[in-house]
């Protein structure tokens, strides 16, 4: 009896443990593999171990300019983000006031369009000739036209940060609204207030929160590819990356700036996590505190009016210039433009590469959701109900694709599998799909993951005792009481993989093929009516992104998110 | 009606990593039996719930529904109703769907499903609330859905993990006296488990009393009440007042033990057939109930008075059906209570005598 028993739980044991190895060889074949290719490419050549592109790398006054360059982008973005998304995030979650959900929502709304469809329309706007400076001649504030963007270096900046900061605005608020509230006024009761309070309780307590947001933040900054592009900005390592690629079997060098890059994001990630780790606090609260929201009276009102609407206004510049782009039927050295029309999306939804373009980008993030969403779930159970030997590799390998740029996924993925049936440079269709769904392969899994541990065992077991099977309990209890983390998960790979642009670029080598990113970076560089057709695009790629969100956020804001609190 | 089945747990452990939360244990609960598993928190007693119901399997020993080894059997194949401590009732169905859950996985027809959903709900008096989802009910009201939910599939056994740990106590009152009533209607083999002796106490037909893994005690309420076996079960169950002493001599013609008290007090006890050994260490074991508090002017003349004792009124609180006293005696504080204080007129610090009948009081060997 006692062998028998042995026998099968090392049964169950195996069945769980053949998954995470299933789920492992896709990691191996489509994560480390390629990376591993980045490495040898920069590490052998000609079947020698050598350093020598690393010491060139170094020794190149122009690279060592770039890489410094893509560092500062990355610092400076993060700050500028931090300094507008933690005063934001304390005023609306601390603070009450009519408008506010309305003007919560607008403060979202730069998360529906890449930061480099957004620096098109900028261009218009703030280039030498752009409406900014012609109207700054015309009122003679200005005699020589001002370069606002800086050679491009601060134009990018400051787009990373108005795309980027919803991110940690977002990370931010959660942390706030997460501090247990007896924290806050167990100092009061001990007689801190105001900035004291903020700097020794509220500040500590919020801190990995904003962590974990930032390191997003600078990842992203720093290895964005779309907008260095649209500024012609090519001192910094993804475009340098990017103009590698394709001779990449002649010169190693695009590998080892890869892995430089790589390299730089993972020592942040390590860092930041090294310093935030120890301290993520679990918060003991239960019972029931009102939250510390406050109403806010006098004259501290128009204040804050103020400050919220110049940072939405400010937010949304970008997206009102593409859309004053892509209506803009002539505007050249003009305040604004001088006629309107819809001739642009005409040309966008007929023109062959863009109108591919719509169709190929619905497709591959279809299907990618689709492969997240079935992975997320898989994942998530596994790390959520099942104790296995690897357990903690999985959950690892699974947050990965966070700290990998993407840049360095698409150079790994021309580099393996070049040659190969899934050649990028004949039909990328599998690898854009497999890279979209590798990188947002986190969001379904932390979705799903945190719908299991919502959702009490006990429910599950339920079912088993009257009768169930475990499949039977998988699908009609456990799949239908997380699906609104899934979907709300899913939603969020779908938005990502519209609007994902590194891979793209670097996979997309056929206008058949390509999706709507590189489409609008390939027509932007169309001379006479390129950038207005690409904002018309750019738009066309953001109205579906912010309906999807929107369905997502009735679907699971209303009904279902009601249905599902105990 | 229910088939009646007969549970046999033999030598059953359970481990986790390094602790052992079930350690051998071994009991028989009989055919449409009332069963309690009474202990403190941590002690074993969910995880042997959690062994009966099949989420669990054990490490040794053997799990026996009607004699049939039940220890590969999984939990959706072993016809076991359980109850579970916060419910579990699944929030996206109606409390319908919720019940006839059970009976669909088993392939019963809509027309049955109806019937039967019908009957459970009056039994447990929730016939109005079909429609309704779990969220749009109270705290007794989802448990009796609970309830109803493992009684519709007929279950072999009736498993309840702390049914009424989440109500107020009111309706915990109401409550046992219910689940008492369709436990016996039905005549389900029921296996109870909680830390609430009262609950215990009140319902059981019999109780086993559990610590760190193991079975103290199996008996019904009255035995394990007044015959504790041992120092664990008699300070668990009830209040008590433990008296270290050595055991001097046993008159053996009155069955009683004569122990000397640390503070020099001679105590005599009914020894009921157990075996001590002279000179040993012993604890003495008297309810507070079996305390009487005597004036100090009642004449100490009588010389086989016997387990009188001088003390001093440390505290006496007063609630109306009974006064409560903590005396100063032996060095220690000693409880006692008084279930009808009408004649009583005693003040905090008084000195007082107290007294207690041999019949009361048990003897344990200390380890």
């Amino acid at each position: 009896m006692n062998l028998a028993y042995k026998i099968s739980l090392r049964n169950i044991a195996w069945k769980t443990f053949s998954l995470f190895l299933l789920i492992m060889a896709f990691f191996s074949v489509f994560l480390f593999l390629p990376i591993l290719y980045v490495f040898k490419g920069a590490l052998f050549v000609n079947g020698q171990f050598t350093f020598l592109y690393f010491t060139l790398m170094f020794q190149d006054a122009f690279y060592r300019e770039s890489i410094l360059n893509s560092v500062k982008i990355g610092i400076f973005a993060t700050l500028l983000t931090s300094l507008i998304s933690i005063p934001m995030a304390l005023l609306m979650v601390r603070y009450d006031f009519p408008g506010k959900r309305i003007l919560q929502g607008l403060l979202l709304v730069p998360l529906v369009m890449p930061p480099f469809v957004g620096a098109i329309g900028m261009k218009q706007l703030f280039a030498r000739y752009g409406s900014v400076n012609l109207l700054l001649l015309r009122l003679n504030l200005i005699r020589e036209p001002i370069d606002w963007f800086g050679g491009g270096f601060i134009g990018i900046i400051i787009l990373e940060a108005l795309h980027l900061y919803p991110y940690l605005y977002l990370n931010i608020s959660a942390a706030l609204a997460n501090i247990d509230p007896t924290l806050e006024e167990q100092a009061e009761n001990l007689g801190a207030s105001g900035f004291r309070l903020f700097r020794t309780v509220t500040l500590p307590l919020m801190f990995p929160g904003y962590i974990a947001g930032a390191i997003i933040v600078f990842i992203w900054a720093f290895t964005d590819l779309g907008t260095p592009l649209i500024f012609e900005y090519r001192k910094a390592l993804p475009p340098i990356i990017f103009s590698m690629v394709k001779d990449i079997w002649t010169n190693p060098m695009g590998y080892a700036l890869t892995v430089f890059t790589l390299m730089i994001s993972v020592s942040f990630v390590i860092a930041a996590r090294r310093y935030a780790g120890g301290k993520s606090y679990e918060m003991l609260g239960r019972g029931h505190i009102a939250p510390r929201i406050r109403r806010i009276t006098g004259w501290k009102t128009p204040l804050i009016y103020v400050l919220i609407i110049l940072m939405v206004l400010a937010a949304m510049t970008p997206q009102i210039s593409v859309i004053l782009t892509s209506l803009a039927e002539q505007w050249f050295l003009t305040v604004l433009p001088t006629a309107y029309s819809l001739r642009y999306y005409e040309v966008a939804f007929t023109h062959e590469v863009t109108a591919v373009s719509i169709i190929n980008s619905l497709k591959y993030s279809l299907l990618s959701t689709a492969i997240d969403v079935m992975l997320g779930i898989l994942i998530g159970y596994l790390l959520a109900r099942r104790t296995f030997p690897g357990r903690d590799i999985l959950d690892a390998v699974a947050m990965l694709p966070l700290a990998i740029p993407g840049i360095v996924i698409a150079f790994g993925y021309v580099s393996v599998f070049t040659g190969t049936p899934l050649d990028p440079f004949y039909d990328p269709t599998i690898l854009l799909i497999i890279s979209y769904s590798v990188r947002r392969l986190p969001y379904t899994v932390r979705a799903a993951y945190a719908g299991f541990q919502q959702t009490s065992v006990s429910l599950e077991e339920a079912s088993l005792s009257v009768g169930a099977s475990q499949v039977r309990t998988l699908f009609s209890i456990t799949i239908p009481l997380i699906m609104a983390n899934v979907i709300a998960g899913g939603i969020m790979s779908f938005s990502a993989a519209m609007m994902e642009v590194s891979t793209s670029m670097i996979l997309a080598n056929r206008e058949a093929f390509y999706p709507i990113t590189k489409a609008i970076y390939s027509i932007n560089l169309r001379l006479g009516d390129g950038p207005y057709v690409a904002s018309a695009l750019g738009i066309i790629g953001t109205i579906i992104v912010t309906s999807c969100l929107l369905a997502a956020n009735r679907l699971l804001g209303k009904s279902m998110g009601e249905l599902f609190r105990a | 009606m229910a088939v009646l089945v007969e549970v046999v747990l033999e030598d059953v452990t359970k481990t986790f990593g390094d602790v052992k939360a079930v350690d051998g244990i071994s009991l028989n609960v009989n055919e449409g039996e009332l069963f309690f598993l009474l202990g403190p928190s941590g002690c074993g007693k969910t995880t042997t719930l959690r062994l009966i119901a099949g989420f669990y399997k054990p490490d040794e020993g053997k799990i026996l529904f009607d004699k049939e080894l039940m220890n590969n059997v999984p939990p959706n194949k072993r016809n076991v109703g359980m109850v579970f401590q916060n419910y579990a009732l699944w929030p996206h169905m109606t409390v319908y769907d919720n019940i006839t859950y059970g009976l669909k996985v088993r392939g019963v027809p809509a027309s049955l499903r109806v019937k039967k959903a019908k009957e459970v709900l009056r039994i447990v008096k929730m016939e109005k609330y079909a429609t309704r989802y779990p969220n749009q009910l109270s705290g007794g009201q989802q448990q009796r859905i609970a309830l109803a939910r493992a009684l519709v599939i007929e279950p072999d056994v009736l498993l309840l993990d702390e049914p009424l740990s989440n109500l107020d106590a009111k309706l915990r009152l109401e409550t046992r006296e219910e689940i008492k009533r369709i436990q016996k209607e039905l005549g389900i083999t029921t296996i109870y488990v909680t830390h609430d002796q009262n609950e215990a106490l009140s319902m059981a037909d019999r109780i086993a009393v559990m610590n760190e893994g193991r079975i103290e005690q199996i008996g019904t309420p009255r035995d394990i009440y007044n015959n504790p076996r041992n120092k664990f079960v008699a300070g668990f169950i009830g209040e008590t007042n433990f008296i270290e002493g050595r055991l001097e001599d046993i008159i053996e013609e009155k069955e009683l033990a004569v122990i000397k008290t640390v503070t020099g007090e001679t105590i005599y006890a009914k020894i009921r057939g157990k075996n001590f050994s002279k000179g040993k260490k012993v604890f003495c074991s008297v309810r507070p109930e079996r305390i009487r508090v005597l004036s100090s002017n009642l004449r100490k003349d009588k010389a086989e008075t016997i387990n009188l004792f001088s003390a001093k009124i440390q505290r006496l609180t007063y609630y109306g059906f009974a006064e409560h006293y903590i005396l100063e005696a032996m060095n220690k504080e000693i409880k006692a209570t008084n279930f009808s204080p009408r004649a009583s007129n005693h003040k905090e610090g008084d000195d007082v005598y107290f007294t207690f009948d041999p019949n009361d009081v048990n003897v344990f060997q200390a380890d």
